[in-house]
């Protein structure tokens, strides 16, 4: 089986075949960002792209998604400077304890793409099943309506 | 060793122990709480070239400590802040020091960090580069990190949240080790309160699952009265899928059912009993005459709900002597307490377990106690090779501690506007000395003073002349401790929801019936800023003609004796009773600010959590433990669900005190008061239900 992630292909073997995508991703391959929270997608830590949309890796077969194209947390700043979520994450002092977030940037990332200027209830609504304990929520919501300036500013110039 | 030489060639094996003993376990591991001196803070420093580097002994969890800490080492040694490299330390790198708990860390850290930073400043300037120093105290106005705004205004890159936002590897369970193999306790699905143990399972079904290690029984996997069985594969997935091949059969020594956890602390119950055994105060007053209010509440059993599970990465090597050496990862609040804990149950040199703190995914409480760690370890010790231990969501609800239900009764008398007798009771399960860790003896030995986290945030902060403040804790068959802010969110919760009833009965404005009551000069200052800040008016508006129906409210606190906040809380009630926080504002202080936007941050937390706990948190039980497998049951607010925050700190030269729990003293309350502005219907059981904030009848 092979995994296209973050640009890069990725030979997998026994006794990876069986897995989920987040343990490969995590195990296998040492990607890491993508959190285990509860194994049922009702938390969204392990979000990752497949094919620029968010899903939750928990959840998917590794061998449902062999040969898509795959991208993790690590896979948004691959040419070593931070994307514009990223970049308003830390402008905002989003995260607390941090091991929700790399979800919720990706989530975010994916609304972005595919919404350039999300109103308030759009951005909750992408963001819903993204839960967060230290109740970051309020600054989530700041760094996204950032965000989304910054992308703006970046293609128009 | 002889074990362990065995178990070398264990693989795909069932690895069994006979029952040995090991220490003297009657006595449970108490965690040592000692208060760090300055020359304990000398040990958090390392200097080479005019680089620093700072062992950062306090449990990063969200709080950004390192961040805070960062900052006053920076202005007392006089270098930028990108010179110190923040460390997060294992047991062998720095002394002991107490746990992670009770928002104690820039209260209790800063000063003696302070002291060590202006000697090693002082030392270095003298040329001394080798040799040891001592710390000599100075007076406090001489250090350049306690004055007001010297810290708070440093310009601080935040190398952590750049590692966060890039998915860097900074919690337990993103640490790799090379052959690592993966591990899971298999326990009986009731509370560990419940004796109980595996009988038979389906050995040969397990051993033809892809990625079958081995099984491990071993006496040590116990957790109260719980004993496991440990699986262990080569991939985690494979953990799930030799679970059900195993089938366990379990043997459970009792049940219980849901409804006798709420008699046992029934407040009425214990109150036609007599007198609770322990006071926060007990003056004299007339305990048969009318009441003005006569009010119960009831708070219910809630889980911390940190989205990381507990994990553990344990790994056995040699000493050079050839003794077993444990290195274990993990992200607790109590690296020291894991460690002695650890030694005893692995009967182990204190010396030879090195414990590597990693950041937690939250903590709130939930890690304090050694759970997850002591699996690593056993598991790793039977089958000599590195093994991860990643608690399931399922195991976080069944096999952790909570948040313990409370049964509450608050009387007060009222003359001439002014509160002038005030009895509030209440009943709950033990915080501090929790049943997860300590047997029953020693509750026994605890009960004769009380628990005193189960009391923390009863007491008033005002000025009533009669209270009887009185409570007591039952052990319950479900597992209660530490949960942010101890007894704190429950009591204050109904501290202040009783006292907004006695300003209605009083006809008083809720601001002015609490400033009427108190001459503390703080807690009056944080009362006016968020009445300022909220806009807040006597003359309350009336509800709009159609729509839901809006109410505000008011609460406020003191948390520990130190830190003063008073919250207003905006809400929105439909006519089918879903209830809509609007907007919560809050004024807040803490003292000397260290850094203020990780104060900021943990207010914010706080009063998320407040939002959670009005209004949709509870941990559902079963027949014989909790009945919460996931968020679907035990569910925390989403984003949709929360409010704008607005946050006013109240700067002061007073000495620094806690934030990372003070706002749960007036959050939910606030609440819970503008929801009774807007419907009548004073939440008296949480969550309050829509079913109830629905009726029009109040």
């Amino acid at each position: 089986m092979r995994l296209f992630v973050n640009n890069v292909w990725h030979e997998i073997t026994a006794p990876w075949l069986d897995e989920s995508l987040l343990w490969v991703l995590r195990e296998a391959l040492g990607l890491t960002g993508c959190k285990y929270g509860c194994g049922q997608g009702q938390c969204g830590a392990c979000t990752v792209l497949v094919d620029d949309e968010p899903q939750r890796a928990c959840l998917l077969p590794a061998q449902a998604v062999a040969g898509r194209r795959i991208t993790t947390i690590e896979g948004l700043s691959l040419n070593g400077s931070l994307n514009p979520v990223q970049q308003a994450w830390i402008d905002e002092s989003v995260p607390q304890c941090g091991f929700c977030q790399a979800g919720q940037i990706v989530a975010a990332t994916a609304l972005l793409q595919r919404t350039a200027q999300p109103d308030a209830a759009e951005i909750d609504a992408a963001l819903e099943g993204h839960l967060c304990r230290c109740g970051t929520q309020p600054r989530v919501r700041r760094a996204i309506e950032r965000a989304a300036v910054m992308f703006q500013r970046g293609t128009s110039s | 060793m002889k074990r362990r030489a065995f178990l070398q060639g264990a693989v795909g094996l069932t690895v069994t122990f006979a029952a040995v003993a090991s220490g003297c376990r009657a006595i449970p591991v108490i965690p040592k709480r000692p208060a760090p001196s300055a020359e304990d803070a000398l040990g958090w420093l390392r200097h080479h070239d005019g680089k620093y580097e700072l062992f950062v002994p306090r449990a990063e969890m969200g709080q950004q400590i390192g961040i805070a800490l960062r900052r006053i080492a920076a202005v007392e040694l006089g270098v930028s802040a990108d010179r110190i490299r923040l460390r997060a330390p294992s047991s062998q790198d720095i002394e002991r020091v107490k746990a992670t708990v009770g928002s104690d860390s820039v209260k209790d850290f800063a000063l003696p960090l302070a002291q060590a930073c202006a000697t090693l400043r002082d030392a270095l300037a003298e040329g001394r580069t080798e040799g040891e120093i001592r710390v000599v105290e100075r007076p406090l106005k001489q250090l350049l990190s306690m004055r007001a705004d010297a810290t708070a205004n440093l310009l601080v890159v935040r190398d952590d949240l750049l590692a966060i936002v890039s998915g860097a590897p900074l919690f337990a369970a993103d640490m790799r080790l090379p052959g690592m193999v993966y591990g899971r306790v298999l326990r009986a699905p009731v509370s560990p309160e419940l004796g109980s143990r595996p009988v038979d399972w389906n050995d040969a079904a397990a051993r033809r699952v892809v990625g079958f290690v081995a099984v491990v029984q071993e006496h040590n996997l116990r957790h109260a009265n719980s004993v496991g069985l440990g699986i262990l594969a080569s991939t985690p997935g494979a953990l799930d899928r030799i679970e059900q091949a195993l089938s366990v059969r379990w043997h459970v020594d009792g049940k219980f059912e849901p409804r006798e956890i709420d008699d046992a602390i029934d407040i009425d119950r214990h109150l036609a009993g007599g007198d609770l055994r322990h006071a926060v105060r007990d003056d004299d007053l007339d305990a048969t005459g009318a009441w003005s209010i006569d009010l119960r509440f009831d708070v219910p059993l809630a889980a911390h709900g940190g989205i990381e599970p507990r994990a553990a990465l344990a790994h056995f090597t040699a000493t050079p002597t050839g003794r077993p050496r444990l290195q274990l990862f993990t992200g607790t609040q109590d690296l020291f307490y894991v460690r002695d804990v650890l030694a005893r149950t692995l009967a182990l040199d204190a010396d030879d377990v090195s414990v590597q703190a990693c950041r937690l995914g939250g903590g709130f409480g939930a890690r304090t106690l050694a759970l997850v760690e002591v699996e690593a370890a056993l598991l790793a010790r039977a089958i000599d090779r590195p093994v991860k231990l990643v608690w399931t969501r399922a195991q976080e609800f069944r096999q952790g501690f909570h948040r313990p239900p409370s049964s509450h009764r608050v009387r007060a008398r009222i003359v001439e506007g002014r509160i002038v007798d005030w009895w509030h009771a209440l009943v709950s399960s033990h915080i501090l000395f929790t049943p997860a860790a300590m047997p029953l003896w020693i509750q026994r030995l605890v009960d004769i003073a009380g628990d005193q986290g189960v009391a923390r945030g009863a007491a008033l902060p005002y000025d009533v002349p009669r209270q009887r403040i009185a409570f007591d804790a039952v052990r319950l068959p479900v597992h209660g401790g530490p949960w942010r802010g101890l007894g704190t969110a429950p009591n204050a919760f109904v501290v202040e929801s009783a006292i907004d009833a006695c300003a209605v009965v009083a006809g008083s404005d809720a601001l002015q019936f609490r400033l009427a009551m108190t001459k503390d000069v703080r807690l009056t200052a944080v009362l006016r800023g968020v009445a300022d800040d909220a806009g807040w008016n006597a003359q309350r508006s009336e509800q709009p003609p159609s729509g839901p129906r809006r109410g505000r409210g008011l609460a406020c606190g003191v948390y520990k004796g130190g830190s003063r906040v008073a919250v207003v809380a905006d809400v929105e009630v439909s006519a089918s009773g879903d209830a809509r926080v609007v907007t919560l504002w809050c004024a807040h202080d803490c003292g000397l600010v260290v850094d203020p936007d990780g104060v900021r941050a943990q207010i914010e937390g706080c009063l998320v959590w407040c939002v959670g706990m009005v209004l949709v948190e509870a941990l559902p039980l079963q027949t014989s433990g909790i009945a919460a497998t996931g968020f679907a049951e035990s569910p925390v607010p989403r984003i949709s669900s929360l409010p704008r925050i607005e946050v006013r700190l109240l700067s002061s030269n007073a000495t620094p005190t806690g934030a990372g729990e003070s706002a749960m003293t007036a959050g939910a309350a606030a609440i819970a008061n503008a929801l009774f502005d807007a419907t009548g219907y004073r939440a008296s059981r949480l969550p309050a239900r829509p079913e109830e904030l629905a009726r029009s009848d109040h």
